[in-house]
Protein backbone atom coordinates (compact mmCIF):
# COMPACT_ATOMS: atom_id res chain seq x y z
CA UNK A 1 0.00 0.00 0.00
CA UNK A 2 2.53 2.26 1.37
CA UNK A 3 4.80 1.69 -1.68
CA UNK A 4 2.27 1.85 -4.39
CA UNK A 5 1.30 5.32 -2.94
CA UNK A 6 4.96 6.54 -2.75
CA UNK A 7 5.96 7.23 -6.26
CA UNK A 8 3.20 9.02 -6.91
CA UNK A 9 3.33 10.90 -4.03
CA UNK A 10 5.94 13.32 -5.32
CA UNK A 11 4.89 13.57 -8.54
CA UNK A 12 1.25 15.53 -7.36
CA UNK A 13 1.39 18.82 -6.32
CA UNK A 14 4.08 21.77 -6.65
CA UNK A 15 4.91 23.35 -10.25
CA UNK A 16 8.36 21.13 -10.27
CA UNK A 17 6.16 18.07 -10.18
CA UNK A 18 3.86 18.93 -12.50
CA UNK A 19 6.52 19.50 -14.52
CA UNK A 20 7.93 16.73 -14.74
CA UNK A 21 4.58 14.30 -14.88
CA UNK A 22 4.68 16.73 -18.21
CA UNK A 23 8.48 15.94 -18.96
CA UNK A 24 7.20 12.37 -17.98
CA UNK A 25 4.91 12.17 -21.23
CA UNK A 26 7.71 12.78 -23.39
CA UNK A 27 9.78 9.84 -21.97
CA UNK A 28 9.28 7.16 -24.42
CA UNK A 29 9.98 9.39 -27.69
CA UNK A 30 13.31 10.36 -25.55
CA UNK A 31 13.66 6.41 -24.64
CA UNK A 32 13.56 5.52 -28.34
CA UNK A 33 15.71 8.48 -29.51
CA UNK A 34 18.33 7.68 -26.86
CA UNK A 35 18.22 4.47 -28.11
CA UNK A 36 18.11 4.51 -31.69
CA UNK A 37 21.28 7.30 -31.34
CA UNK A 38 23.37 4.50 -29.39
CA UNK A 39 22.81 1.60 -31.72
CA UNK A 40 24.08 4.02 -34.57
CA UNK A 41 27.05 5.50 -32.31
CA UNK A 42 28.15 1.91 -31.08
CA UNK A 43 27.85 0.35 -34.23
CA UNK A 44 25.13 -2.32 -33.80
CA UNK A 45 23.66 -1.44 -37.15
CA UNK A 46 25.22 0.10 -40.58
CA UNK A 47 25.34 3.38 -41.18
CA UNK A 48 24.82 3.77 -44.47
CA UNK A 49 21.11 2.06 -43.50
CA UNK A 50 20.29 3.65 -40.43
CA UNK A 51 21.37 7.51 -40.06
CA UNK A 52 21.84 8.37 -36.23
CA UNK A 53 19.43 10.89 -34.47
CA UNK A 54 22.07 13.33 -34.86
CA UNK A 55 22.69 13.43 -38.24
CA UNK A 56 19.00 13.26 -39.42
CA UNK A 57 18.53 16.22 -37.32
CA UNK A 58 21.43 17.98 -38.89
CA UNK A 59 20.18 17.01 -42.35
CA UNK A 60 16.92 18.40 -41.31
CA UNK A 61 18.55 21.64 -40.45
CA UNK A 62 20.35 22.26 -43.58
CA UNK A 63 17.05 21.41 -45.76
CA UNK A 64 15.35 24.27 -43.41
CA UNK A 65 18.35 26.54 -44.26
CA UNK A 66 18.21 25.78 -47.86
CA UNK A 67 14.38 26.28 -48.00
CA UNK A 68 13.79 22.89 -49.54
CA UNK A 69 12.12 21.66 -46.32
CA UNK A 70 9.92 24.96 -45.88
CA UNK A 71 8.57 25.05 -49.85
CA UNK A 72 7.60 21.22 -49.86
CA UNK A 73 6.33 20.84 -46.60
CA UNK A 74 3.52 24.27 -47.97
CA UNK A 75 2.82 22.20 -50.72
CA UNK A 76 2.46 19.09 -48.59
CA UNK A 77 0.23 20.88 -45.87
CA UNK A 78 -1.52 22.94 -48.65
CA UNK A 79 -2.83 19.37 -49.67
CA UNK A 80 -3.23 17.71 -46.47
CA UNK A 81 -5.02 20.53 -44.51
CA UNK A 82 -7.41 21.33 -47.92
CA UNK A 83 -8.34 17.53 -48.52
CA UNK A 84 -9.06 17.44 -44.53
CA UNK A 85 -11.34 20.91 -44.95
CA UNK A 86 -13.15 19.13 -47.84
CA UNK A 87 -13.50 16.08 -46.80
CA UNK A 88 -14.75 17.16 -43.34
CA UNK A 89 -17.42 19.50 -45.32
CA UNK A 90 -18.75 16.59 -46.79
CA UNK A 91 -18.43 14.06 -44.52
CA UNK A 92 -20.34 16.25 -42.31
CA UNK A 93 -22.92 17.33 -45.07
CA UNK A 94 -23.46 13.32 -45.89
CA UNK A 95 -23.50 11.98 -42.52
CA UNK A 96 -26.12 14.22 -40.81
CA UNK A 97 -28.16 13.58 -44.72
CA UNK A 98 -27.77 10.18 -43.44
CA UNK A 99 -29.02 10.60 -39.69
CA UNK A 100 -32.34 12.28 -40.97
CA UNK A 101 -33.13 11.76 -44.28
CA UNK A 102 -34.07 7.65 -44.64
CA UNK A 103 -33.10 7.71 -48.00
CA UNK A 104 -30.03 9.23 -47.92
CA UNK A 105 -29.15 6.40 -46.06
CA UNK A 106 -30.19 3.72 -48.07
CA UNK A 107 -28.66 5.56 -50.98
CA UNK A 108 -25.28 6.31 -49.03
CA UNK A 109 -25.14 3.44 -46.35
CA UNK A 110 -24.01 0.51 -48.56
CA UNK A 111 -21.33 2.73 -50.42
CA UNK A 112 -20.11 4.01 -46.93
CA UNK A 113 -20.05 0.20 -46.13
CA UNK A 114 -18.53 -1.41 -48.88
CA UNK A 115 -15.37 1.74 -49.58
CA UNK A 116 -14.75 1.70 -45.62
CA UNK A 117 -11.78 -0.65 -44.96
CA UNK A 118 -10.89 -0.21 -48.71
CA UNK A 119 -7.19 1.48 -48.90
CA UNK A 120 -7.85 4.31 -49.97
CA UNK A 121 -4.38 4.68 -51.60
CA UNK A 122 -4.88 1.75 -53.70
CA UNK A 123 -7.30 4.45 -55.67
CA UNK A 124 -3.97 6.34 -56.42
CA UNK A 125 -3.18 4.69 -59.96
CA UNK A 126 -7.17 5.14 -61.10
CA UNK A 127 -6.37 9.04 -59.85
CA UNK A 128 -3.18 9.54 -62.34
CA UNK A 129 -4.68 7.91 -65.13
CA UNK A 130 -7.96 10.00 -64.97
CA UNK A 131 -6.16 13.39 -63.48
CA UNK A 132 -2.33 12.74 -64.28
CA UNK A 133 0.08 13.61 -61.18
CA UNK A 134 -0.16 16.67 -59.22
CA UNK A 135 -2.57 18.18 -56.77
CA UNK A 136 -6.19 16.81 -57.91
CA UNK A 137 -4.98 13.32 -57.67
CA UNK A 138 -3.01 14.12 -54.33
CA UNK A 139 -5.95 15.76 -52.91
CA UNK A 140 -8.72 13.75 -54.36
CA UNK A 141 -7.45 10.64 -52.55
CA UNK A 142 -6.89 12.70 -49.33
CA UNK A 143 -10.76 14.00 -49.35
CA UNK A 144 -11.81 10.06 -49.96
CA UNK A 145 -9.86 8.94 -46.92
CA UNK A 146 -10.94 11.57 -44.65
CA UNK A 147 -14.69 11.63 -46.04
CA UNK A 148 -15.31 8.31 -44.69
CA UNK A 149 -14.29 8.53 -40.79
CA UNK A 150 -15.98 12.18 -40.72
CA UNK A 151 -19.53 10.72 -42.15
CA UNK A 152 -19.57 7.31 -39.80
CA UNK A 153 -18.55 9.87 -36.55
CA UNK A 154 -21.40 12.20 -37.58
CA UNK A 155 -23.92 9.55 -38.14
CA UNK A 156 -23.80 7.78 -35.13
CA UNK A 157 -22.86 11.37 -33.06
CA UNK A 158 -26.54 12.50 -34.87
CA UNK A 159 -28.29 9.42 -34.26
CA UNK A 160 -27.57 9.47 -30.55
CA UNK A 161 -28.90 13.09 -30.05
CA UNK A 162 -31.44 11.86 -27.16
CA UNK A 163 -35.05 13.06 -28.83
CA UNK A 164 -36.10 15.40 -25.85
CA UNK A 165 -33.61 17.66 -26.76
CA UNK A 166 -34.80 17.86 -30.11
CA UNK A 167 -38.21 17.96 -28.52
CA UNK A 168 -37.70 20.90 -26.63
CA UNK A 169 -36.39 22.21 -29.64
CA UNK A 170 -39.53 22.05 -30.91
CA UNK A 171 -41.78 22.80 -28.39
CA UNK A 172 -39.39 25.94 -28.61
CA UNK A 173 -40.41 26.76 -32.14
CA UNK A 174 -37.43 26.10 -33.89
CA UNK A 175 -38.64 25.61 -37.39
CA UNK A 176 -36.83 21.81 -38.79
CA UNK A 177 -34.67 23.54 -41.20
CA UNK A 178 -33.05 25.27 -38.05
CA UNK A 179 -33.16 22.42 -35.82
CA UNK A 180 -30.16 20.83 -38.17
CA UNK A 181 -27.93 23.78 -37.26
CA UNK A 182 -29.00 24.72 -33.49
CA UNK A 183 -29.41 21.60 -32.58
CA UNK A 184 -27.87 18.09 -34.27
CA UNK A 185 -24.79 19.64 -34.92
CA UNK A 186 -23.92 21.34 -31.76
CA UNK A 187 -25.24 18.28 -30.09
CA UNK A 188 -22.89 16.12 -32.25
CA UNK A 189 -20.35 17.86 -32.39
CA UNK A 190 -17.86 15.85 -29.56
CA UNK A 191 -18.38 13.16 -31.63
CA UNK A 192 -17.85 15.53 -35.30
CA UNK A 193 -14.76 16.49 -33.77
CA UNK A 194 -13.48 13.14 -33.00
CA UNK A 195 -13.92 12.01 -36.85
CA UNK A 196 -12.35 14.85 -37.52
CA UNK A 197 -9.32 13.93 -35.70
CA UNK A 198 -9.13 10.43 -37.08
CA UNK A 199 -9.51 12.05 -40.58
CA UNK A 200 -6.06 14.39 -39.69
CA UNK A 201 -4.15 11.31 -39.12
CA UNK A 202 -5.55 10.16 -42.49
CA UNK A 203 -4.87 13.26 -44.47
CA UNK A 204 -0.68 12.95 -43.81
CA UNK A 205 -0.90 9.11 -44.41
CA UNK A 206 -2.47 9.84 -47.46
CA UNK A 207 -0.63 13.05 -48.65
CA UNK A 208 2.86 11.42 -47.91
CA UNK A 209 1.73 8.29 -49.45
CA UNK A 210 -0.06 9.90 -52.68
CA UNK A 211 3.05 11.76 -53.18
CA UNK A 212 5.35 9.57 -53.40
CA UNK A 213 3.50 7.89 -56.10
CA UNK A 214 2.46 11.02 -57.70
CA UNK A 215 3.94 14.21 -57.54
CA UNK A 216 6.85 16.23 -58.19
CA UNK A 217 6.50 18.02 -54.87
CA UNK A 218 6.09 17.73 -51.67
CA UNK A 219 7.88 16.24 -48.54
CA UNK A 220 6.21 12.50 -49.52
CA UNK A 221 8.52 13.01 -53.18
CA UNK A 222 11.27 14.87 -50.84
CA UNK A 223 11.30 11.37 -48.89
CA UNK A 224 10.90 9.05 -51.67
CA UNK A 225 13.63 11.12 -53.89
CA UNK A 226 16.25 11.29 -50.88
CA UNK A 227 15.29 7.27 -50.24
CA UNK A 228 15.75 6.63 -53.52
CA UNK A 229 19.33 8.10 -54.07
CA UNK A 230 20.70 6.92 -50.81
CA UNK A 231 20.92 10.09 -49.11
CA UNK A 232 19.34 8.05 -45.73
CA UNK A 233 20.41 11.36 -43.32
CA UNK A 234 18.13 13.78 -45.56
CA UNK A 235 15.36 11.10 -45.93
CA UNK A 236 14.53 10.46 -42.20
CA UNK A 237 15.23 14.25 -41.88
CA UNK A 238 11.81 14.93 -43.82
CA UNK A 239 10.32 12.32 -41.88
CA UNK A 240 10.86 13.90 -39.07
CA UNK A 241 9.56 17.18 -40.33
CA UNK A 242 6.08 15.29 -41.12
CA UNK A 243 6.04 13.76 -37.80
CA UNK A 244 6.53 17.44 -36.34
CA UNK A 245 4.41 19.14 -38.16
CA UNK A 246 1.19 16.31 -38.00
CA UNK A 247 1.97 15.97 -34.22
CA UNK A 248 1.51 20.05 -34.10
CA UNK A 249 -1.59 19.45 -36.52
CA UNK A 250 -3.22 17.14 -33.87
CA UNK A 251 -2.61 19.46 -30.74
CA UNK A 252 -3.92 21.99 -32.51
CA UNK A 253 -7.14 20.32 -33.22
CA UNK A 254 -6.79 19.09 -29.78
CA UNK A 255 -6.44 22.25 -28.39
CA UNK A 256 -9.62 23.33 -30.28
CA UNK A 257 -11.24 20.90 -29.32
CA UNK A 258 -11.14 21.65 -25.98
CA UNK A 259 -12.12 25.13 -26.56
CA UNK A 260 -15.13 24.60 -28.52
CA UNK A 261 -16.38 21.52 -26.22
CA UNK A 262 -15.43 22.68 -22.53
CA UNK A 263 -19.34 22.42 -22.38
CA UNK A 264 -19.69 19.12 -22.67
CA UNK A 265 -19.33 16.79 -19.78
CA UNK A 266 -16.49 13.98 -21.67
CA UNK A 267 -14.01 16.74 -22.78
CA UNK A 268 -11.98 15.70 -20.27
CA UNK A 269 -12.11 12.11 -21.21
CA UNK A 270 -12.10 12.75 -24.52
CA UNK A 271 -8.92 14.51 -23.73
CA UNK A 272 -7.03 11.60 -22.12
CA UNK A 273 -7.44 9.86 -25.70
CA UNK A 274 -4.03 11.97 -26.78
CA UNK B 1 -56.76 35.37 -28.65
CA UNK B 2 -60.02 37.32 -28.78
CA UNK B 3 -59.22 39.47 -26.32
CA UNK B 4 -62.11 41.81 -26.50
CA UNK B 5 -64.89 38.90 -26.37
CA UNK B 6 -63.15 37.24 -23.18
CA UNK B 7 -63.54 41.16 -21.76
CA UNK B 8 -66.72 41.27 -21.99
CA UNK B 9 -68.07 38.34 -20.27
CA UNK B 10 -64.95 37.69 -17.56
CA UNK B 11 -65.52 35.86 -14.46
CA UNK B 12 -67.87 32.93 -14.96
CA UNK B 13 -67.50 32.67 -18.84
CA UNK B 14 -63.47 32.63 -18.88
CA UNK B 15 -63.85 29.83 -15.75
CA UNK B 16 -65.13 27.61 -18.02
CA UNK B 17 -63.10 28.12 -21.28
CA UNK B 18 -61.76 24.44 -21.97
CA UNK B 19 -57.82 24.64 -22.53
CA UNK B 20 -57.48 21.26 -23.56
CA UNK B 21 -59.86 18.71 -24.25
CA UNK B 22 -59.08 15.05 -25.06
CA UNK B 23 -61.12 12.24 -26.83
CA UNK B 24 -60.81 8.73 -26.80
CA UNK B 25 -57.56 8.77 -27.69
CA UNK B 26 -55.77 5.70 -28.20
CA UNK B 27 -52.06 4.92 -28.45
CA UNK B 28 -50.03 2.14 -29.57
CA UNK B 29 -46.56 1.34 -29.82
CA UNK B 30 -44.92 -0.68 -31.99
CA UNK B 31 -42.64 -3.49 -31.28
CA UNK B 32 -41.24 -6.51 -32.56
CA UNK B 33 -43.34 -9.08 -31.43
CA UNK B 34 -46.78 -6.58 -32.58
CA UNK B 35 -48.41 -3.90 -31.18
CA UNK B 36 -48.47 -3.22 -27.20
CA UNK B 37 -51.23 -0.63 -26.08
CA UNK B 38 -50.38 2.49 -24.22
CA UNK B 39 -53.30 4.36 -24.12
CA UNK B 40 -56.69 2.74 -24.20
CA UNK B 41 -60.26 5.56 -24.65
CA UNK B 42 -58.56 8.10 -22.65
CA UNK B 43 -60.94 11.78 -22.14
CA UNK B 44 -59.64 14.61 -20.58
CA UNK B 45 -60.84 17.89 -20.13
CA UNK B 46 -58.40 20.90 -18.65
CA UNK B 47 -60.18 24.59 -18.17
CA UNK B 48 -57.91 27.43 -18.67
CA UNK B 49 -56.10 28.31 -15.74
CA UNK B 50 -56.76 24.90 -14.29
CA UNK B 51 -53.86 22.75 -12.48
CA UNK B 52 -54.07 19.10 -13.52
CA UNK B 53 -51.89 16.14 -11.92
CA UNK B 54 -51.98 12.90 -13.77
CA UNK B 55 -50.68 9.34 -11.14
CA UNK B 56 -50.16 6.52 -12.41
CA UNK B 57 -48.27 3.59 -11.55
CA UNK B 58 -44.67 3.64 -13.41
CA UNK B 59 -45.01 2.15 -17.20
CA UNK B 60 -48.86 3.16 -17.36
CA UNK B 61 -48.50 5.71 -20.60
CA UNK B 62 -49.24 9.02 -18.46
CA UNK B 63 -45.60 10.39 -20.13
CA UNK B 64 -46.85 9.26 -23.32
CA UNK B 65 -50.00 10.94 -22.66
CA UNK B 66 -48.33 14.17 -22.31
CA UNK B 67 -46.13 13.61 -25.11
CA UNK B 68 -48.81 13.51 -27.13
CA UNK B 69 -50.83 16.79 -25.87
CA UNK B 70 -47.06 18.13 -26.81
CA UNK B 71 -47.03 17.40 -30.12
CA UNK B 72 -44.40 14.80 -30.21
CA UNK B 73 -45.99 11.73 -30.63
CA UNK B 74 -49.14 11.05 -32.83
CA UNK B 75 -52.34 8.85 -31.72
CA UNK B 76 -53.78 6.30 -33.21
CA UNK B 77 -57.26 7.22 -32.45
CA UNK B 78 -59.22 10.33 -30.83
CA UNK B 79 -59.09 13.86 -30.80
CA UNK B 80 -56.61 16.36 -29.38
CA UNK B 81 -57.33 19.74 -29.32
CA UNK B 82 -55.79 23.02 -27.41
CA UNK B 83 -57.72 25.69 -27.30
CA UNK B 84 -60.33 24.79 -30.05
CA UNK B 85 -57.41 23.96 -32.36
CA UNK B 86 -56.28 20.26 -33.21
CA UNK B 87 -52.94 19.41 -31.90
CA UNK B 88 -50.81 18.36 -35.29
CA UNK B 89 -47.02 19.01 -34.07
CA UNK B 90 -44.88 20.82 -31.32
CA UNK B 91 -46.40 24.22 -31.03
CA UNK B 92 -45.13 27.43 -28.30
CA UNK B 93 -48.83 27.55 -26.83
CA UNK B 94 -47.34 24.29 -25.54
CA UNK B 95 -44.39 24.84 -22.98
CA UNK B 96 -42.64 21.59 -22.00
CA UNK B 97 -40.69 20.47 -18.97
CA UNK B 98 -38.86 17.77 -19.13
CA UNK B 99 -37.74 14.78 -16.00
CA UNK B 100 -33.89 15.04 -17.61
CA UNK B 101 -34.87 19.20 -18.16
CA UNK B 102 -33.49 18.60 -21.67
CA UNK B 103 -31.21 21.53 -21.52
CA UNK B 104 -29.09 22.34 -24.64
CA UNK B 105 -25.76 21.58 -23.31
CA UNK B 106 -23.62 23.57 -25.81
CA UNK B 107 -25.39 26.84 -24.59
CA UNK B 108 -25.15 29.12 -21.23
CA UNK B 109 -27.64 29.63 -18.73
CA UNK B 110 -28.91 33.05 -19.71
CA UNK B 111 -28.02 31.55 -23.37
CA UNK B 112 -30.95 28.55 -23.14
CA UNK B 113 -33.55 31.18 -21.42
CA UNK B 114 -33.28 33.29 -24.49
CA UNK B 115 -33.33 30.31 -26.59
CA UNK B 116 -37.17 30.48 -27.18
CA UNK B 117 -37.15 34.30 -27.62
CA UNK B 118 -34.52 34.00 -30.23
CA UNK B 119 -37.14 31.78 -32.17
CA UNK B 120 -39.77 34.11 -31.68
CA UNK B 121 -38.11 36.52 -32.89
CA UNK B 122 -38.03 38.91 -30.05
CA UNK B 123 -36.13 41.61 -30.16
CA UNK B 124 -32.47 41.66 -28.51
CA UNK B 125 -32.89 44.17 -25.84
CA UNK B 126 -36.35 42.98 -24.59
CA UNK B 127 -34.77 39.53 -24.76
CA UNK B 128 -31.82 40.61 -22.52
CA UNK B 129 -34.49 42.06 -20.00
CA UNK B 130 -37.17 39.00 -20.29
CA UNK B 131 -33.77 36.74 -18.97
CA UNK B 132 -32.33 39.04 -16.58
CA UNK B 133 -36.15 38.52 -15.16
CA UNK B 134 -35.99 35.40 -15.37
CA UNK B 135 -32.25 34.83 -13.71
CA UNK B 136 -33.22 36.74 -10.47
CA UNK B 137 -36.80 34.73 -10.16
CA UNK B 138 -34.75 31.48 -10.37
CA UNK B 139 -32.43 32.91 -8.01
CA UNK B 140 -29.36 31.80 -10.35
CA UNK B 141 -27.64 35.59 -10.65
CA UNK B 142 -24.00 34.91 -11.08
CA UNK B 143 -24.72 31.60 -12.88
CA UNK B 144 -25.44 33.41 -16.42
CA UNK B 145 -22.35 32.32 -17.93
CA UNK B 146 -22.23 28.82 -16.63
CA UNK B 147 -22.73 25.77 -18.60
CA UNK B 148 -25.57 23.40 -17.50
CA UNK B 149 -22.86 20.64 -16.14
CA UNK B 150 -21.74 23.05 -14.21
CA UNK B 151 -25.18 23.13 -12.18
CA UNK B 152 -26.86 20.74 -9.83
CA UNK B 153 -29.92 18.88 -10.64
CA UNK B 154 -32.08 21.68 -9.13
CA UNK B 155 -30.51 24.28 -10.56
CA UNK B 156 -30.76 22.71 -14.02
CA UNK B 157 -34.22 22.38 -13.64
CA UNK B 158 -35.45 25.92 -12.52
CA UNK B 159 -33.11 26.78 -15.85
CA UNK B 160 -35.51 24.00 -17.15
CA UNK B 161 -38.85 25.93 -16.13
CA UNK B 162 -36.94 29.65 -16.74
CA UNK B 163 -36.33 29.13 -20.55
CA UNK B 164 -40.31 27.54 -20.69
CA UNK B 165 -41.83 30.25 -19.24
CA UNK B 166 -39.59 32.81 -21.54
CA UNK B 167 -41.52 32.56 -24.49
CA UNK B 168 -44.68 32.53 -21.65
CA UNK B 169 -46.72 29.71 -23.24
CA UNK B 170 -50.16 29.19 -22.15
CA UNK B 171 -49.89 26.01 -21.34
CA UNK B 172 -47.41 24.29 -19.30
CA UNK B 173 -46.71 20.62 -19.70
CA UNK B 174 -44.44 19.34 -17.04
CA UNK B 175 -42.95 15.34 -17.11
CA UNK B 176 -42.26 14.39 -13.79
CA UNK B 177 -39.87 17.56 -13.21
CA UNK B 178 -39.05 16.74 -9.81
CA UNK B 179 -38.72 13.25 -10.24
CA UNK B 180 -34.93 13.59 -10.48
CA UNK B 181 -34.41 15.68 -7.06
CA UNK B 182 -33.42 15.01 -3.46
CA UNK B 183 -36.34 15.27 -0.99
CA UNK B 184 -35.80 18.66 0.28
CA UNK B 185 -34.54 20.42 -3.16
CA UNK B 186 -38.12 18.84 -4.46
CA UNK B 187 -40.23 20.83 -1.76
CA UNK B 188 -38.57 24.11 -2.62
CA UNK B 189 -39.09 23.60 -5.77
CA UNK B 190 -42.74 22.27 -5.74
CA UNK B 191 -43.16 25.73 -3.94
CA UNK B 192 -41.99 27.52 -6.29
CA UNK B 193 -43.93 25.86 -8.71
CA UNK B 194 -47.15 26.49 -6.82
CA UNK B 195 -45.96 30.16 -6.28
CA UNK B 196 -45.58 30.78 -9.91
CA UNK B 197 -49.01 29.20 -10.83
CA UNK B 198 -50.58 31.02 -8.34
CA UNK B 199 -48.82 34.34 -9.67
CA UNK B 200 -49.03 33.16 -13.41
CA UNK B 201 -53.13 31.21 -13.71
CA UNK B 202 -50.73 29.42 -16.30
CA UNK B 203 -52.69 25.71 -17.47
CA UNK B 204 -50.55 23.04 -15.81
CA UNK B 205 -50.54 19.17 -16.88
CA UNK B 206 -48.40 17.43 -14.88
CA UNK B 207 -47.32 13.97 -15.01
CA UNK B 208 -45.85 12.14 -11.77
CA UNK B 209 -45.69 8.81 -9.65
CA UNK B 210 -45.48 10.97 -6.65
CA UNK B 211 -48.96 11.24 -4.79
CA UNK B 212 -47.83 14.13 -1.99
CA UNK B 213 -46.72 16.37 -4.93
CA UNK B 214 -49.60 15.64 -6.85
CA UNK B 215 -52.16 16.68 -4.18
CA UNK B 216 -50.25 19.31 -2.65
CA UNK B 217 -49.81 21.06 -6.14
CA UNK B 218 -52.52 20.41 -8.18
CA UNK B 219 -56.29 21.52 -8.02
CA UNK B 220 -57.78 18.35 -9.81
CA UNK B 221 -55.95 14.43 -9.53
CA UNK B 222 -56.59 12.40 -12.55
CA UNK B 223 -55.31 8.33 -11.79
CA UNK B 224 -54.29 6.30 -14.37
CA UNK B 225 -54.58 2.38 -14.83
CA UNK B 226 -51.93 0.14 -15.19
CA UNK B 227 -50.80 0.14 -19.51
CA UNK B 228 -52.93 0.44 -21.43
CA UNK B 229 -53.62 3.53 -19.51
CA UNK B 230 -56.88 4.99 -19.13
CA UNK B 231 -58.03 7.56 -16.60
CA UNK B 232 -59.79 5.34 -14.21
CA UNK B 233 -60.65 8.09 -11.42
CA UNK B 234 -60.62 11.44 -10.68
CA UNK B 235 -60.03 14.11 -7.26
CA UNK B 236 -60.86 17.21 -6.85
CA UNK B 237 -58.90 18.74 -5.01
CA UNK B 238 -60.18 21.91 -2.30
CA UNK B 239 -57.47 22.09 0.32
CA UNK B 240 -56.94 25.85 1.85
CA UNK B 241 -53.36 26.64 0.46
CA UNK B 242 -53.23 30.11 1.91
CA UNK B 243 -50.90 29.02 4.75
CA UNK B 244 -46.92 27.59 4.76
CA UNK B 245 -46.41 24.11 3.50
CA UNK B 246 -46.37 22.77 7.11
CA UNK B 247 -50.20 24.03 7.57
CA UNK B 248 -51.03 22.77 4.28
CA UNK B 249 -49.48 19.18 4.57
CA UNK B 250 -50.33 18.65 8.28
CA UNK B 251 -54.02 19.44 7.73
CA UNK B 252 -56.61 16.93 7.61
CA UNK B 253 -58.02 16.84 4.90
CA UNK B 254 -55.23 16.81 2.83
CA UNK B 255 -53.72 13.77 4.29
CA UNK B 256 -57.46 12.19 3.89
CA UNK B 257 -57.06 13.23 0.59
CA UNK B 258 -53.56 12.19 -0.34
CA UNK B 259 -54.41 8.37 1.18
CA UNK B 260 -57.26 8.15 -0.83
CA UNK B 261 -55.42 8.79 -3.98
CA UNK B 262 -52.38 6.85 -2.67
CA UNK B 263 -54.44 3.70 -2.48
CA UNK B 264 -56.56 4.22 -6.25
CA UNK B 265 -52.37 4.22 -7.31
CA UNK B 266 -52.42 1.33 -5.01
CA UNK B 267 -55.05 -0.66 -6.76
CA UNK B 268 -53.49 0.42 -9.81
CA UNK B 269 -50.37 -1.11 -9.67
CA UNK B 270 -51.48 -3.90 -7.56
CA UNK B 271 -54.18 -5.34 -9.93
CA UNK B 272 -51.62 -5.33 -12.40
CA UNK B 273 -49.16 -7.55 -9.80
CA UNK B 274 -52.14 -9.85 -9.21
CA UNK B 275 -52.58 -9.87 -13.32
CA UNK B 276 -49.28 -10.80 -13.85
CA UNK B 277 -49.29 -13.25 -10.84
CA UNK B 278 -52.12 -14.89 -12.05
CA UNK B 279 -50.22 -15.07 -16.02
CA UNK B 280 -47.62 -16.97 -14.22
CA UNK B 281 -49.55 -19.32 -12.37
CA UNK B 282 -51.21 -20.13 -15.94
Amino acid sequence: MALSVAPRAWLQGGSLSSWLRAAARYLPIAIVVLVWQLVVEFDLVDRAFLPSFSETVRALWEMTRNGEIVVNLLVSLYRALGGLLIGSILGVAIGLAMATSRRADQFFGPLVATTYSLPKTSLVPLFILWFGIGNVTNMLSVVLACLLPVIVSTYHGVKAVPPVIVWSARAMGTPHRLVLWRILLPSASLSIFTGIRIALGFCFVLTISAEMIASRTGIGKLIFFYGESGAYAYMFGGLLAIVIVAYAADRALLAAMHYFLRWHDSIHAAHAGG
Amino acid sequence: MSAPHNDANFGIGTLCMISICVKNLNKRYRARDGDVPALADVNIEVREGEFVTIVGPSGCGKSTLLYILGGFLGADAGTIEVNGKAVTGPGVDRGIVFQEYALFPWLTVAQNIRYGLEMSGTPGRQCAEIVERLVRTIGLQGFEHRFPRELSGGMKQRVAIARTLAYDPKILLLDEPFGALDALTREGMQDELLRLWQATRKTVVMVTHDVNEAVYLSGRVLVMSQRPGRIVQEFPVTIDRAGEREVTVLNDDFNHLRNEVWLAVRRQAGANAGASEAARDA
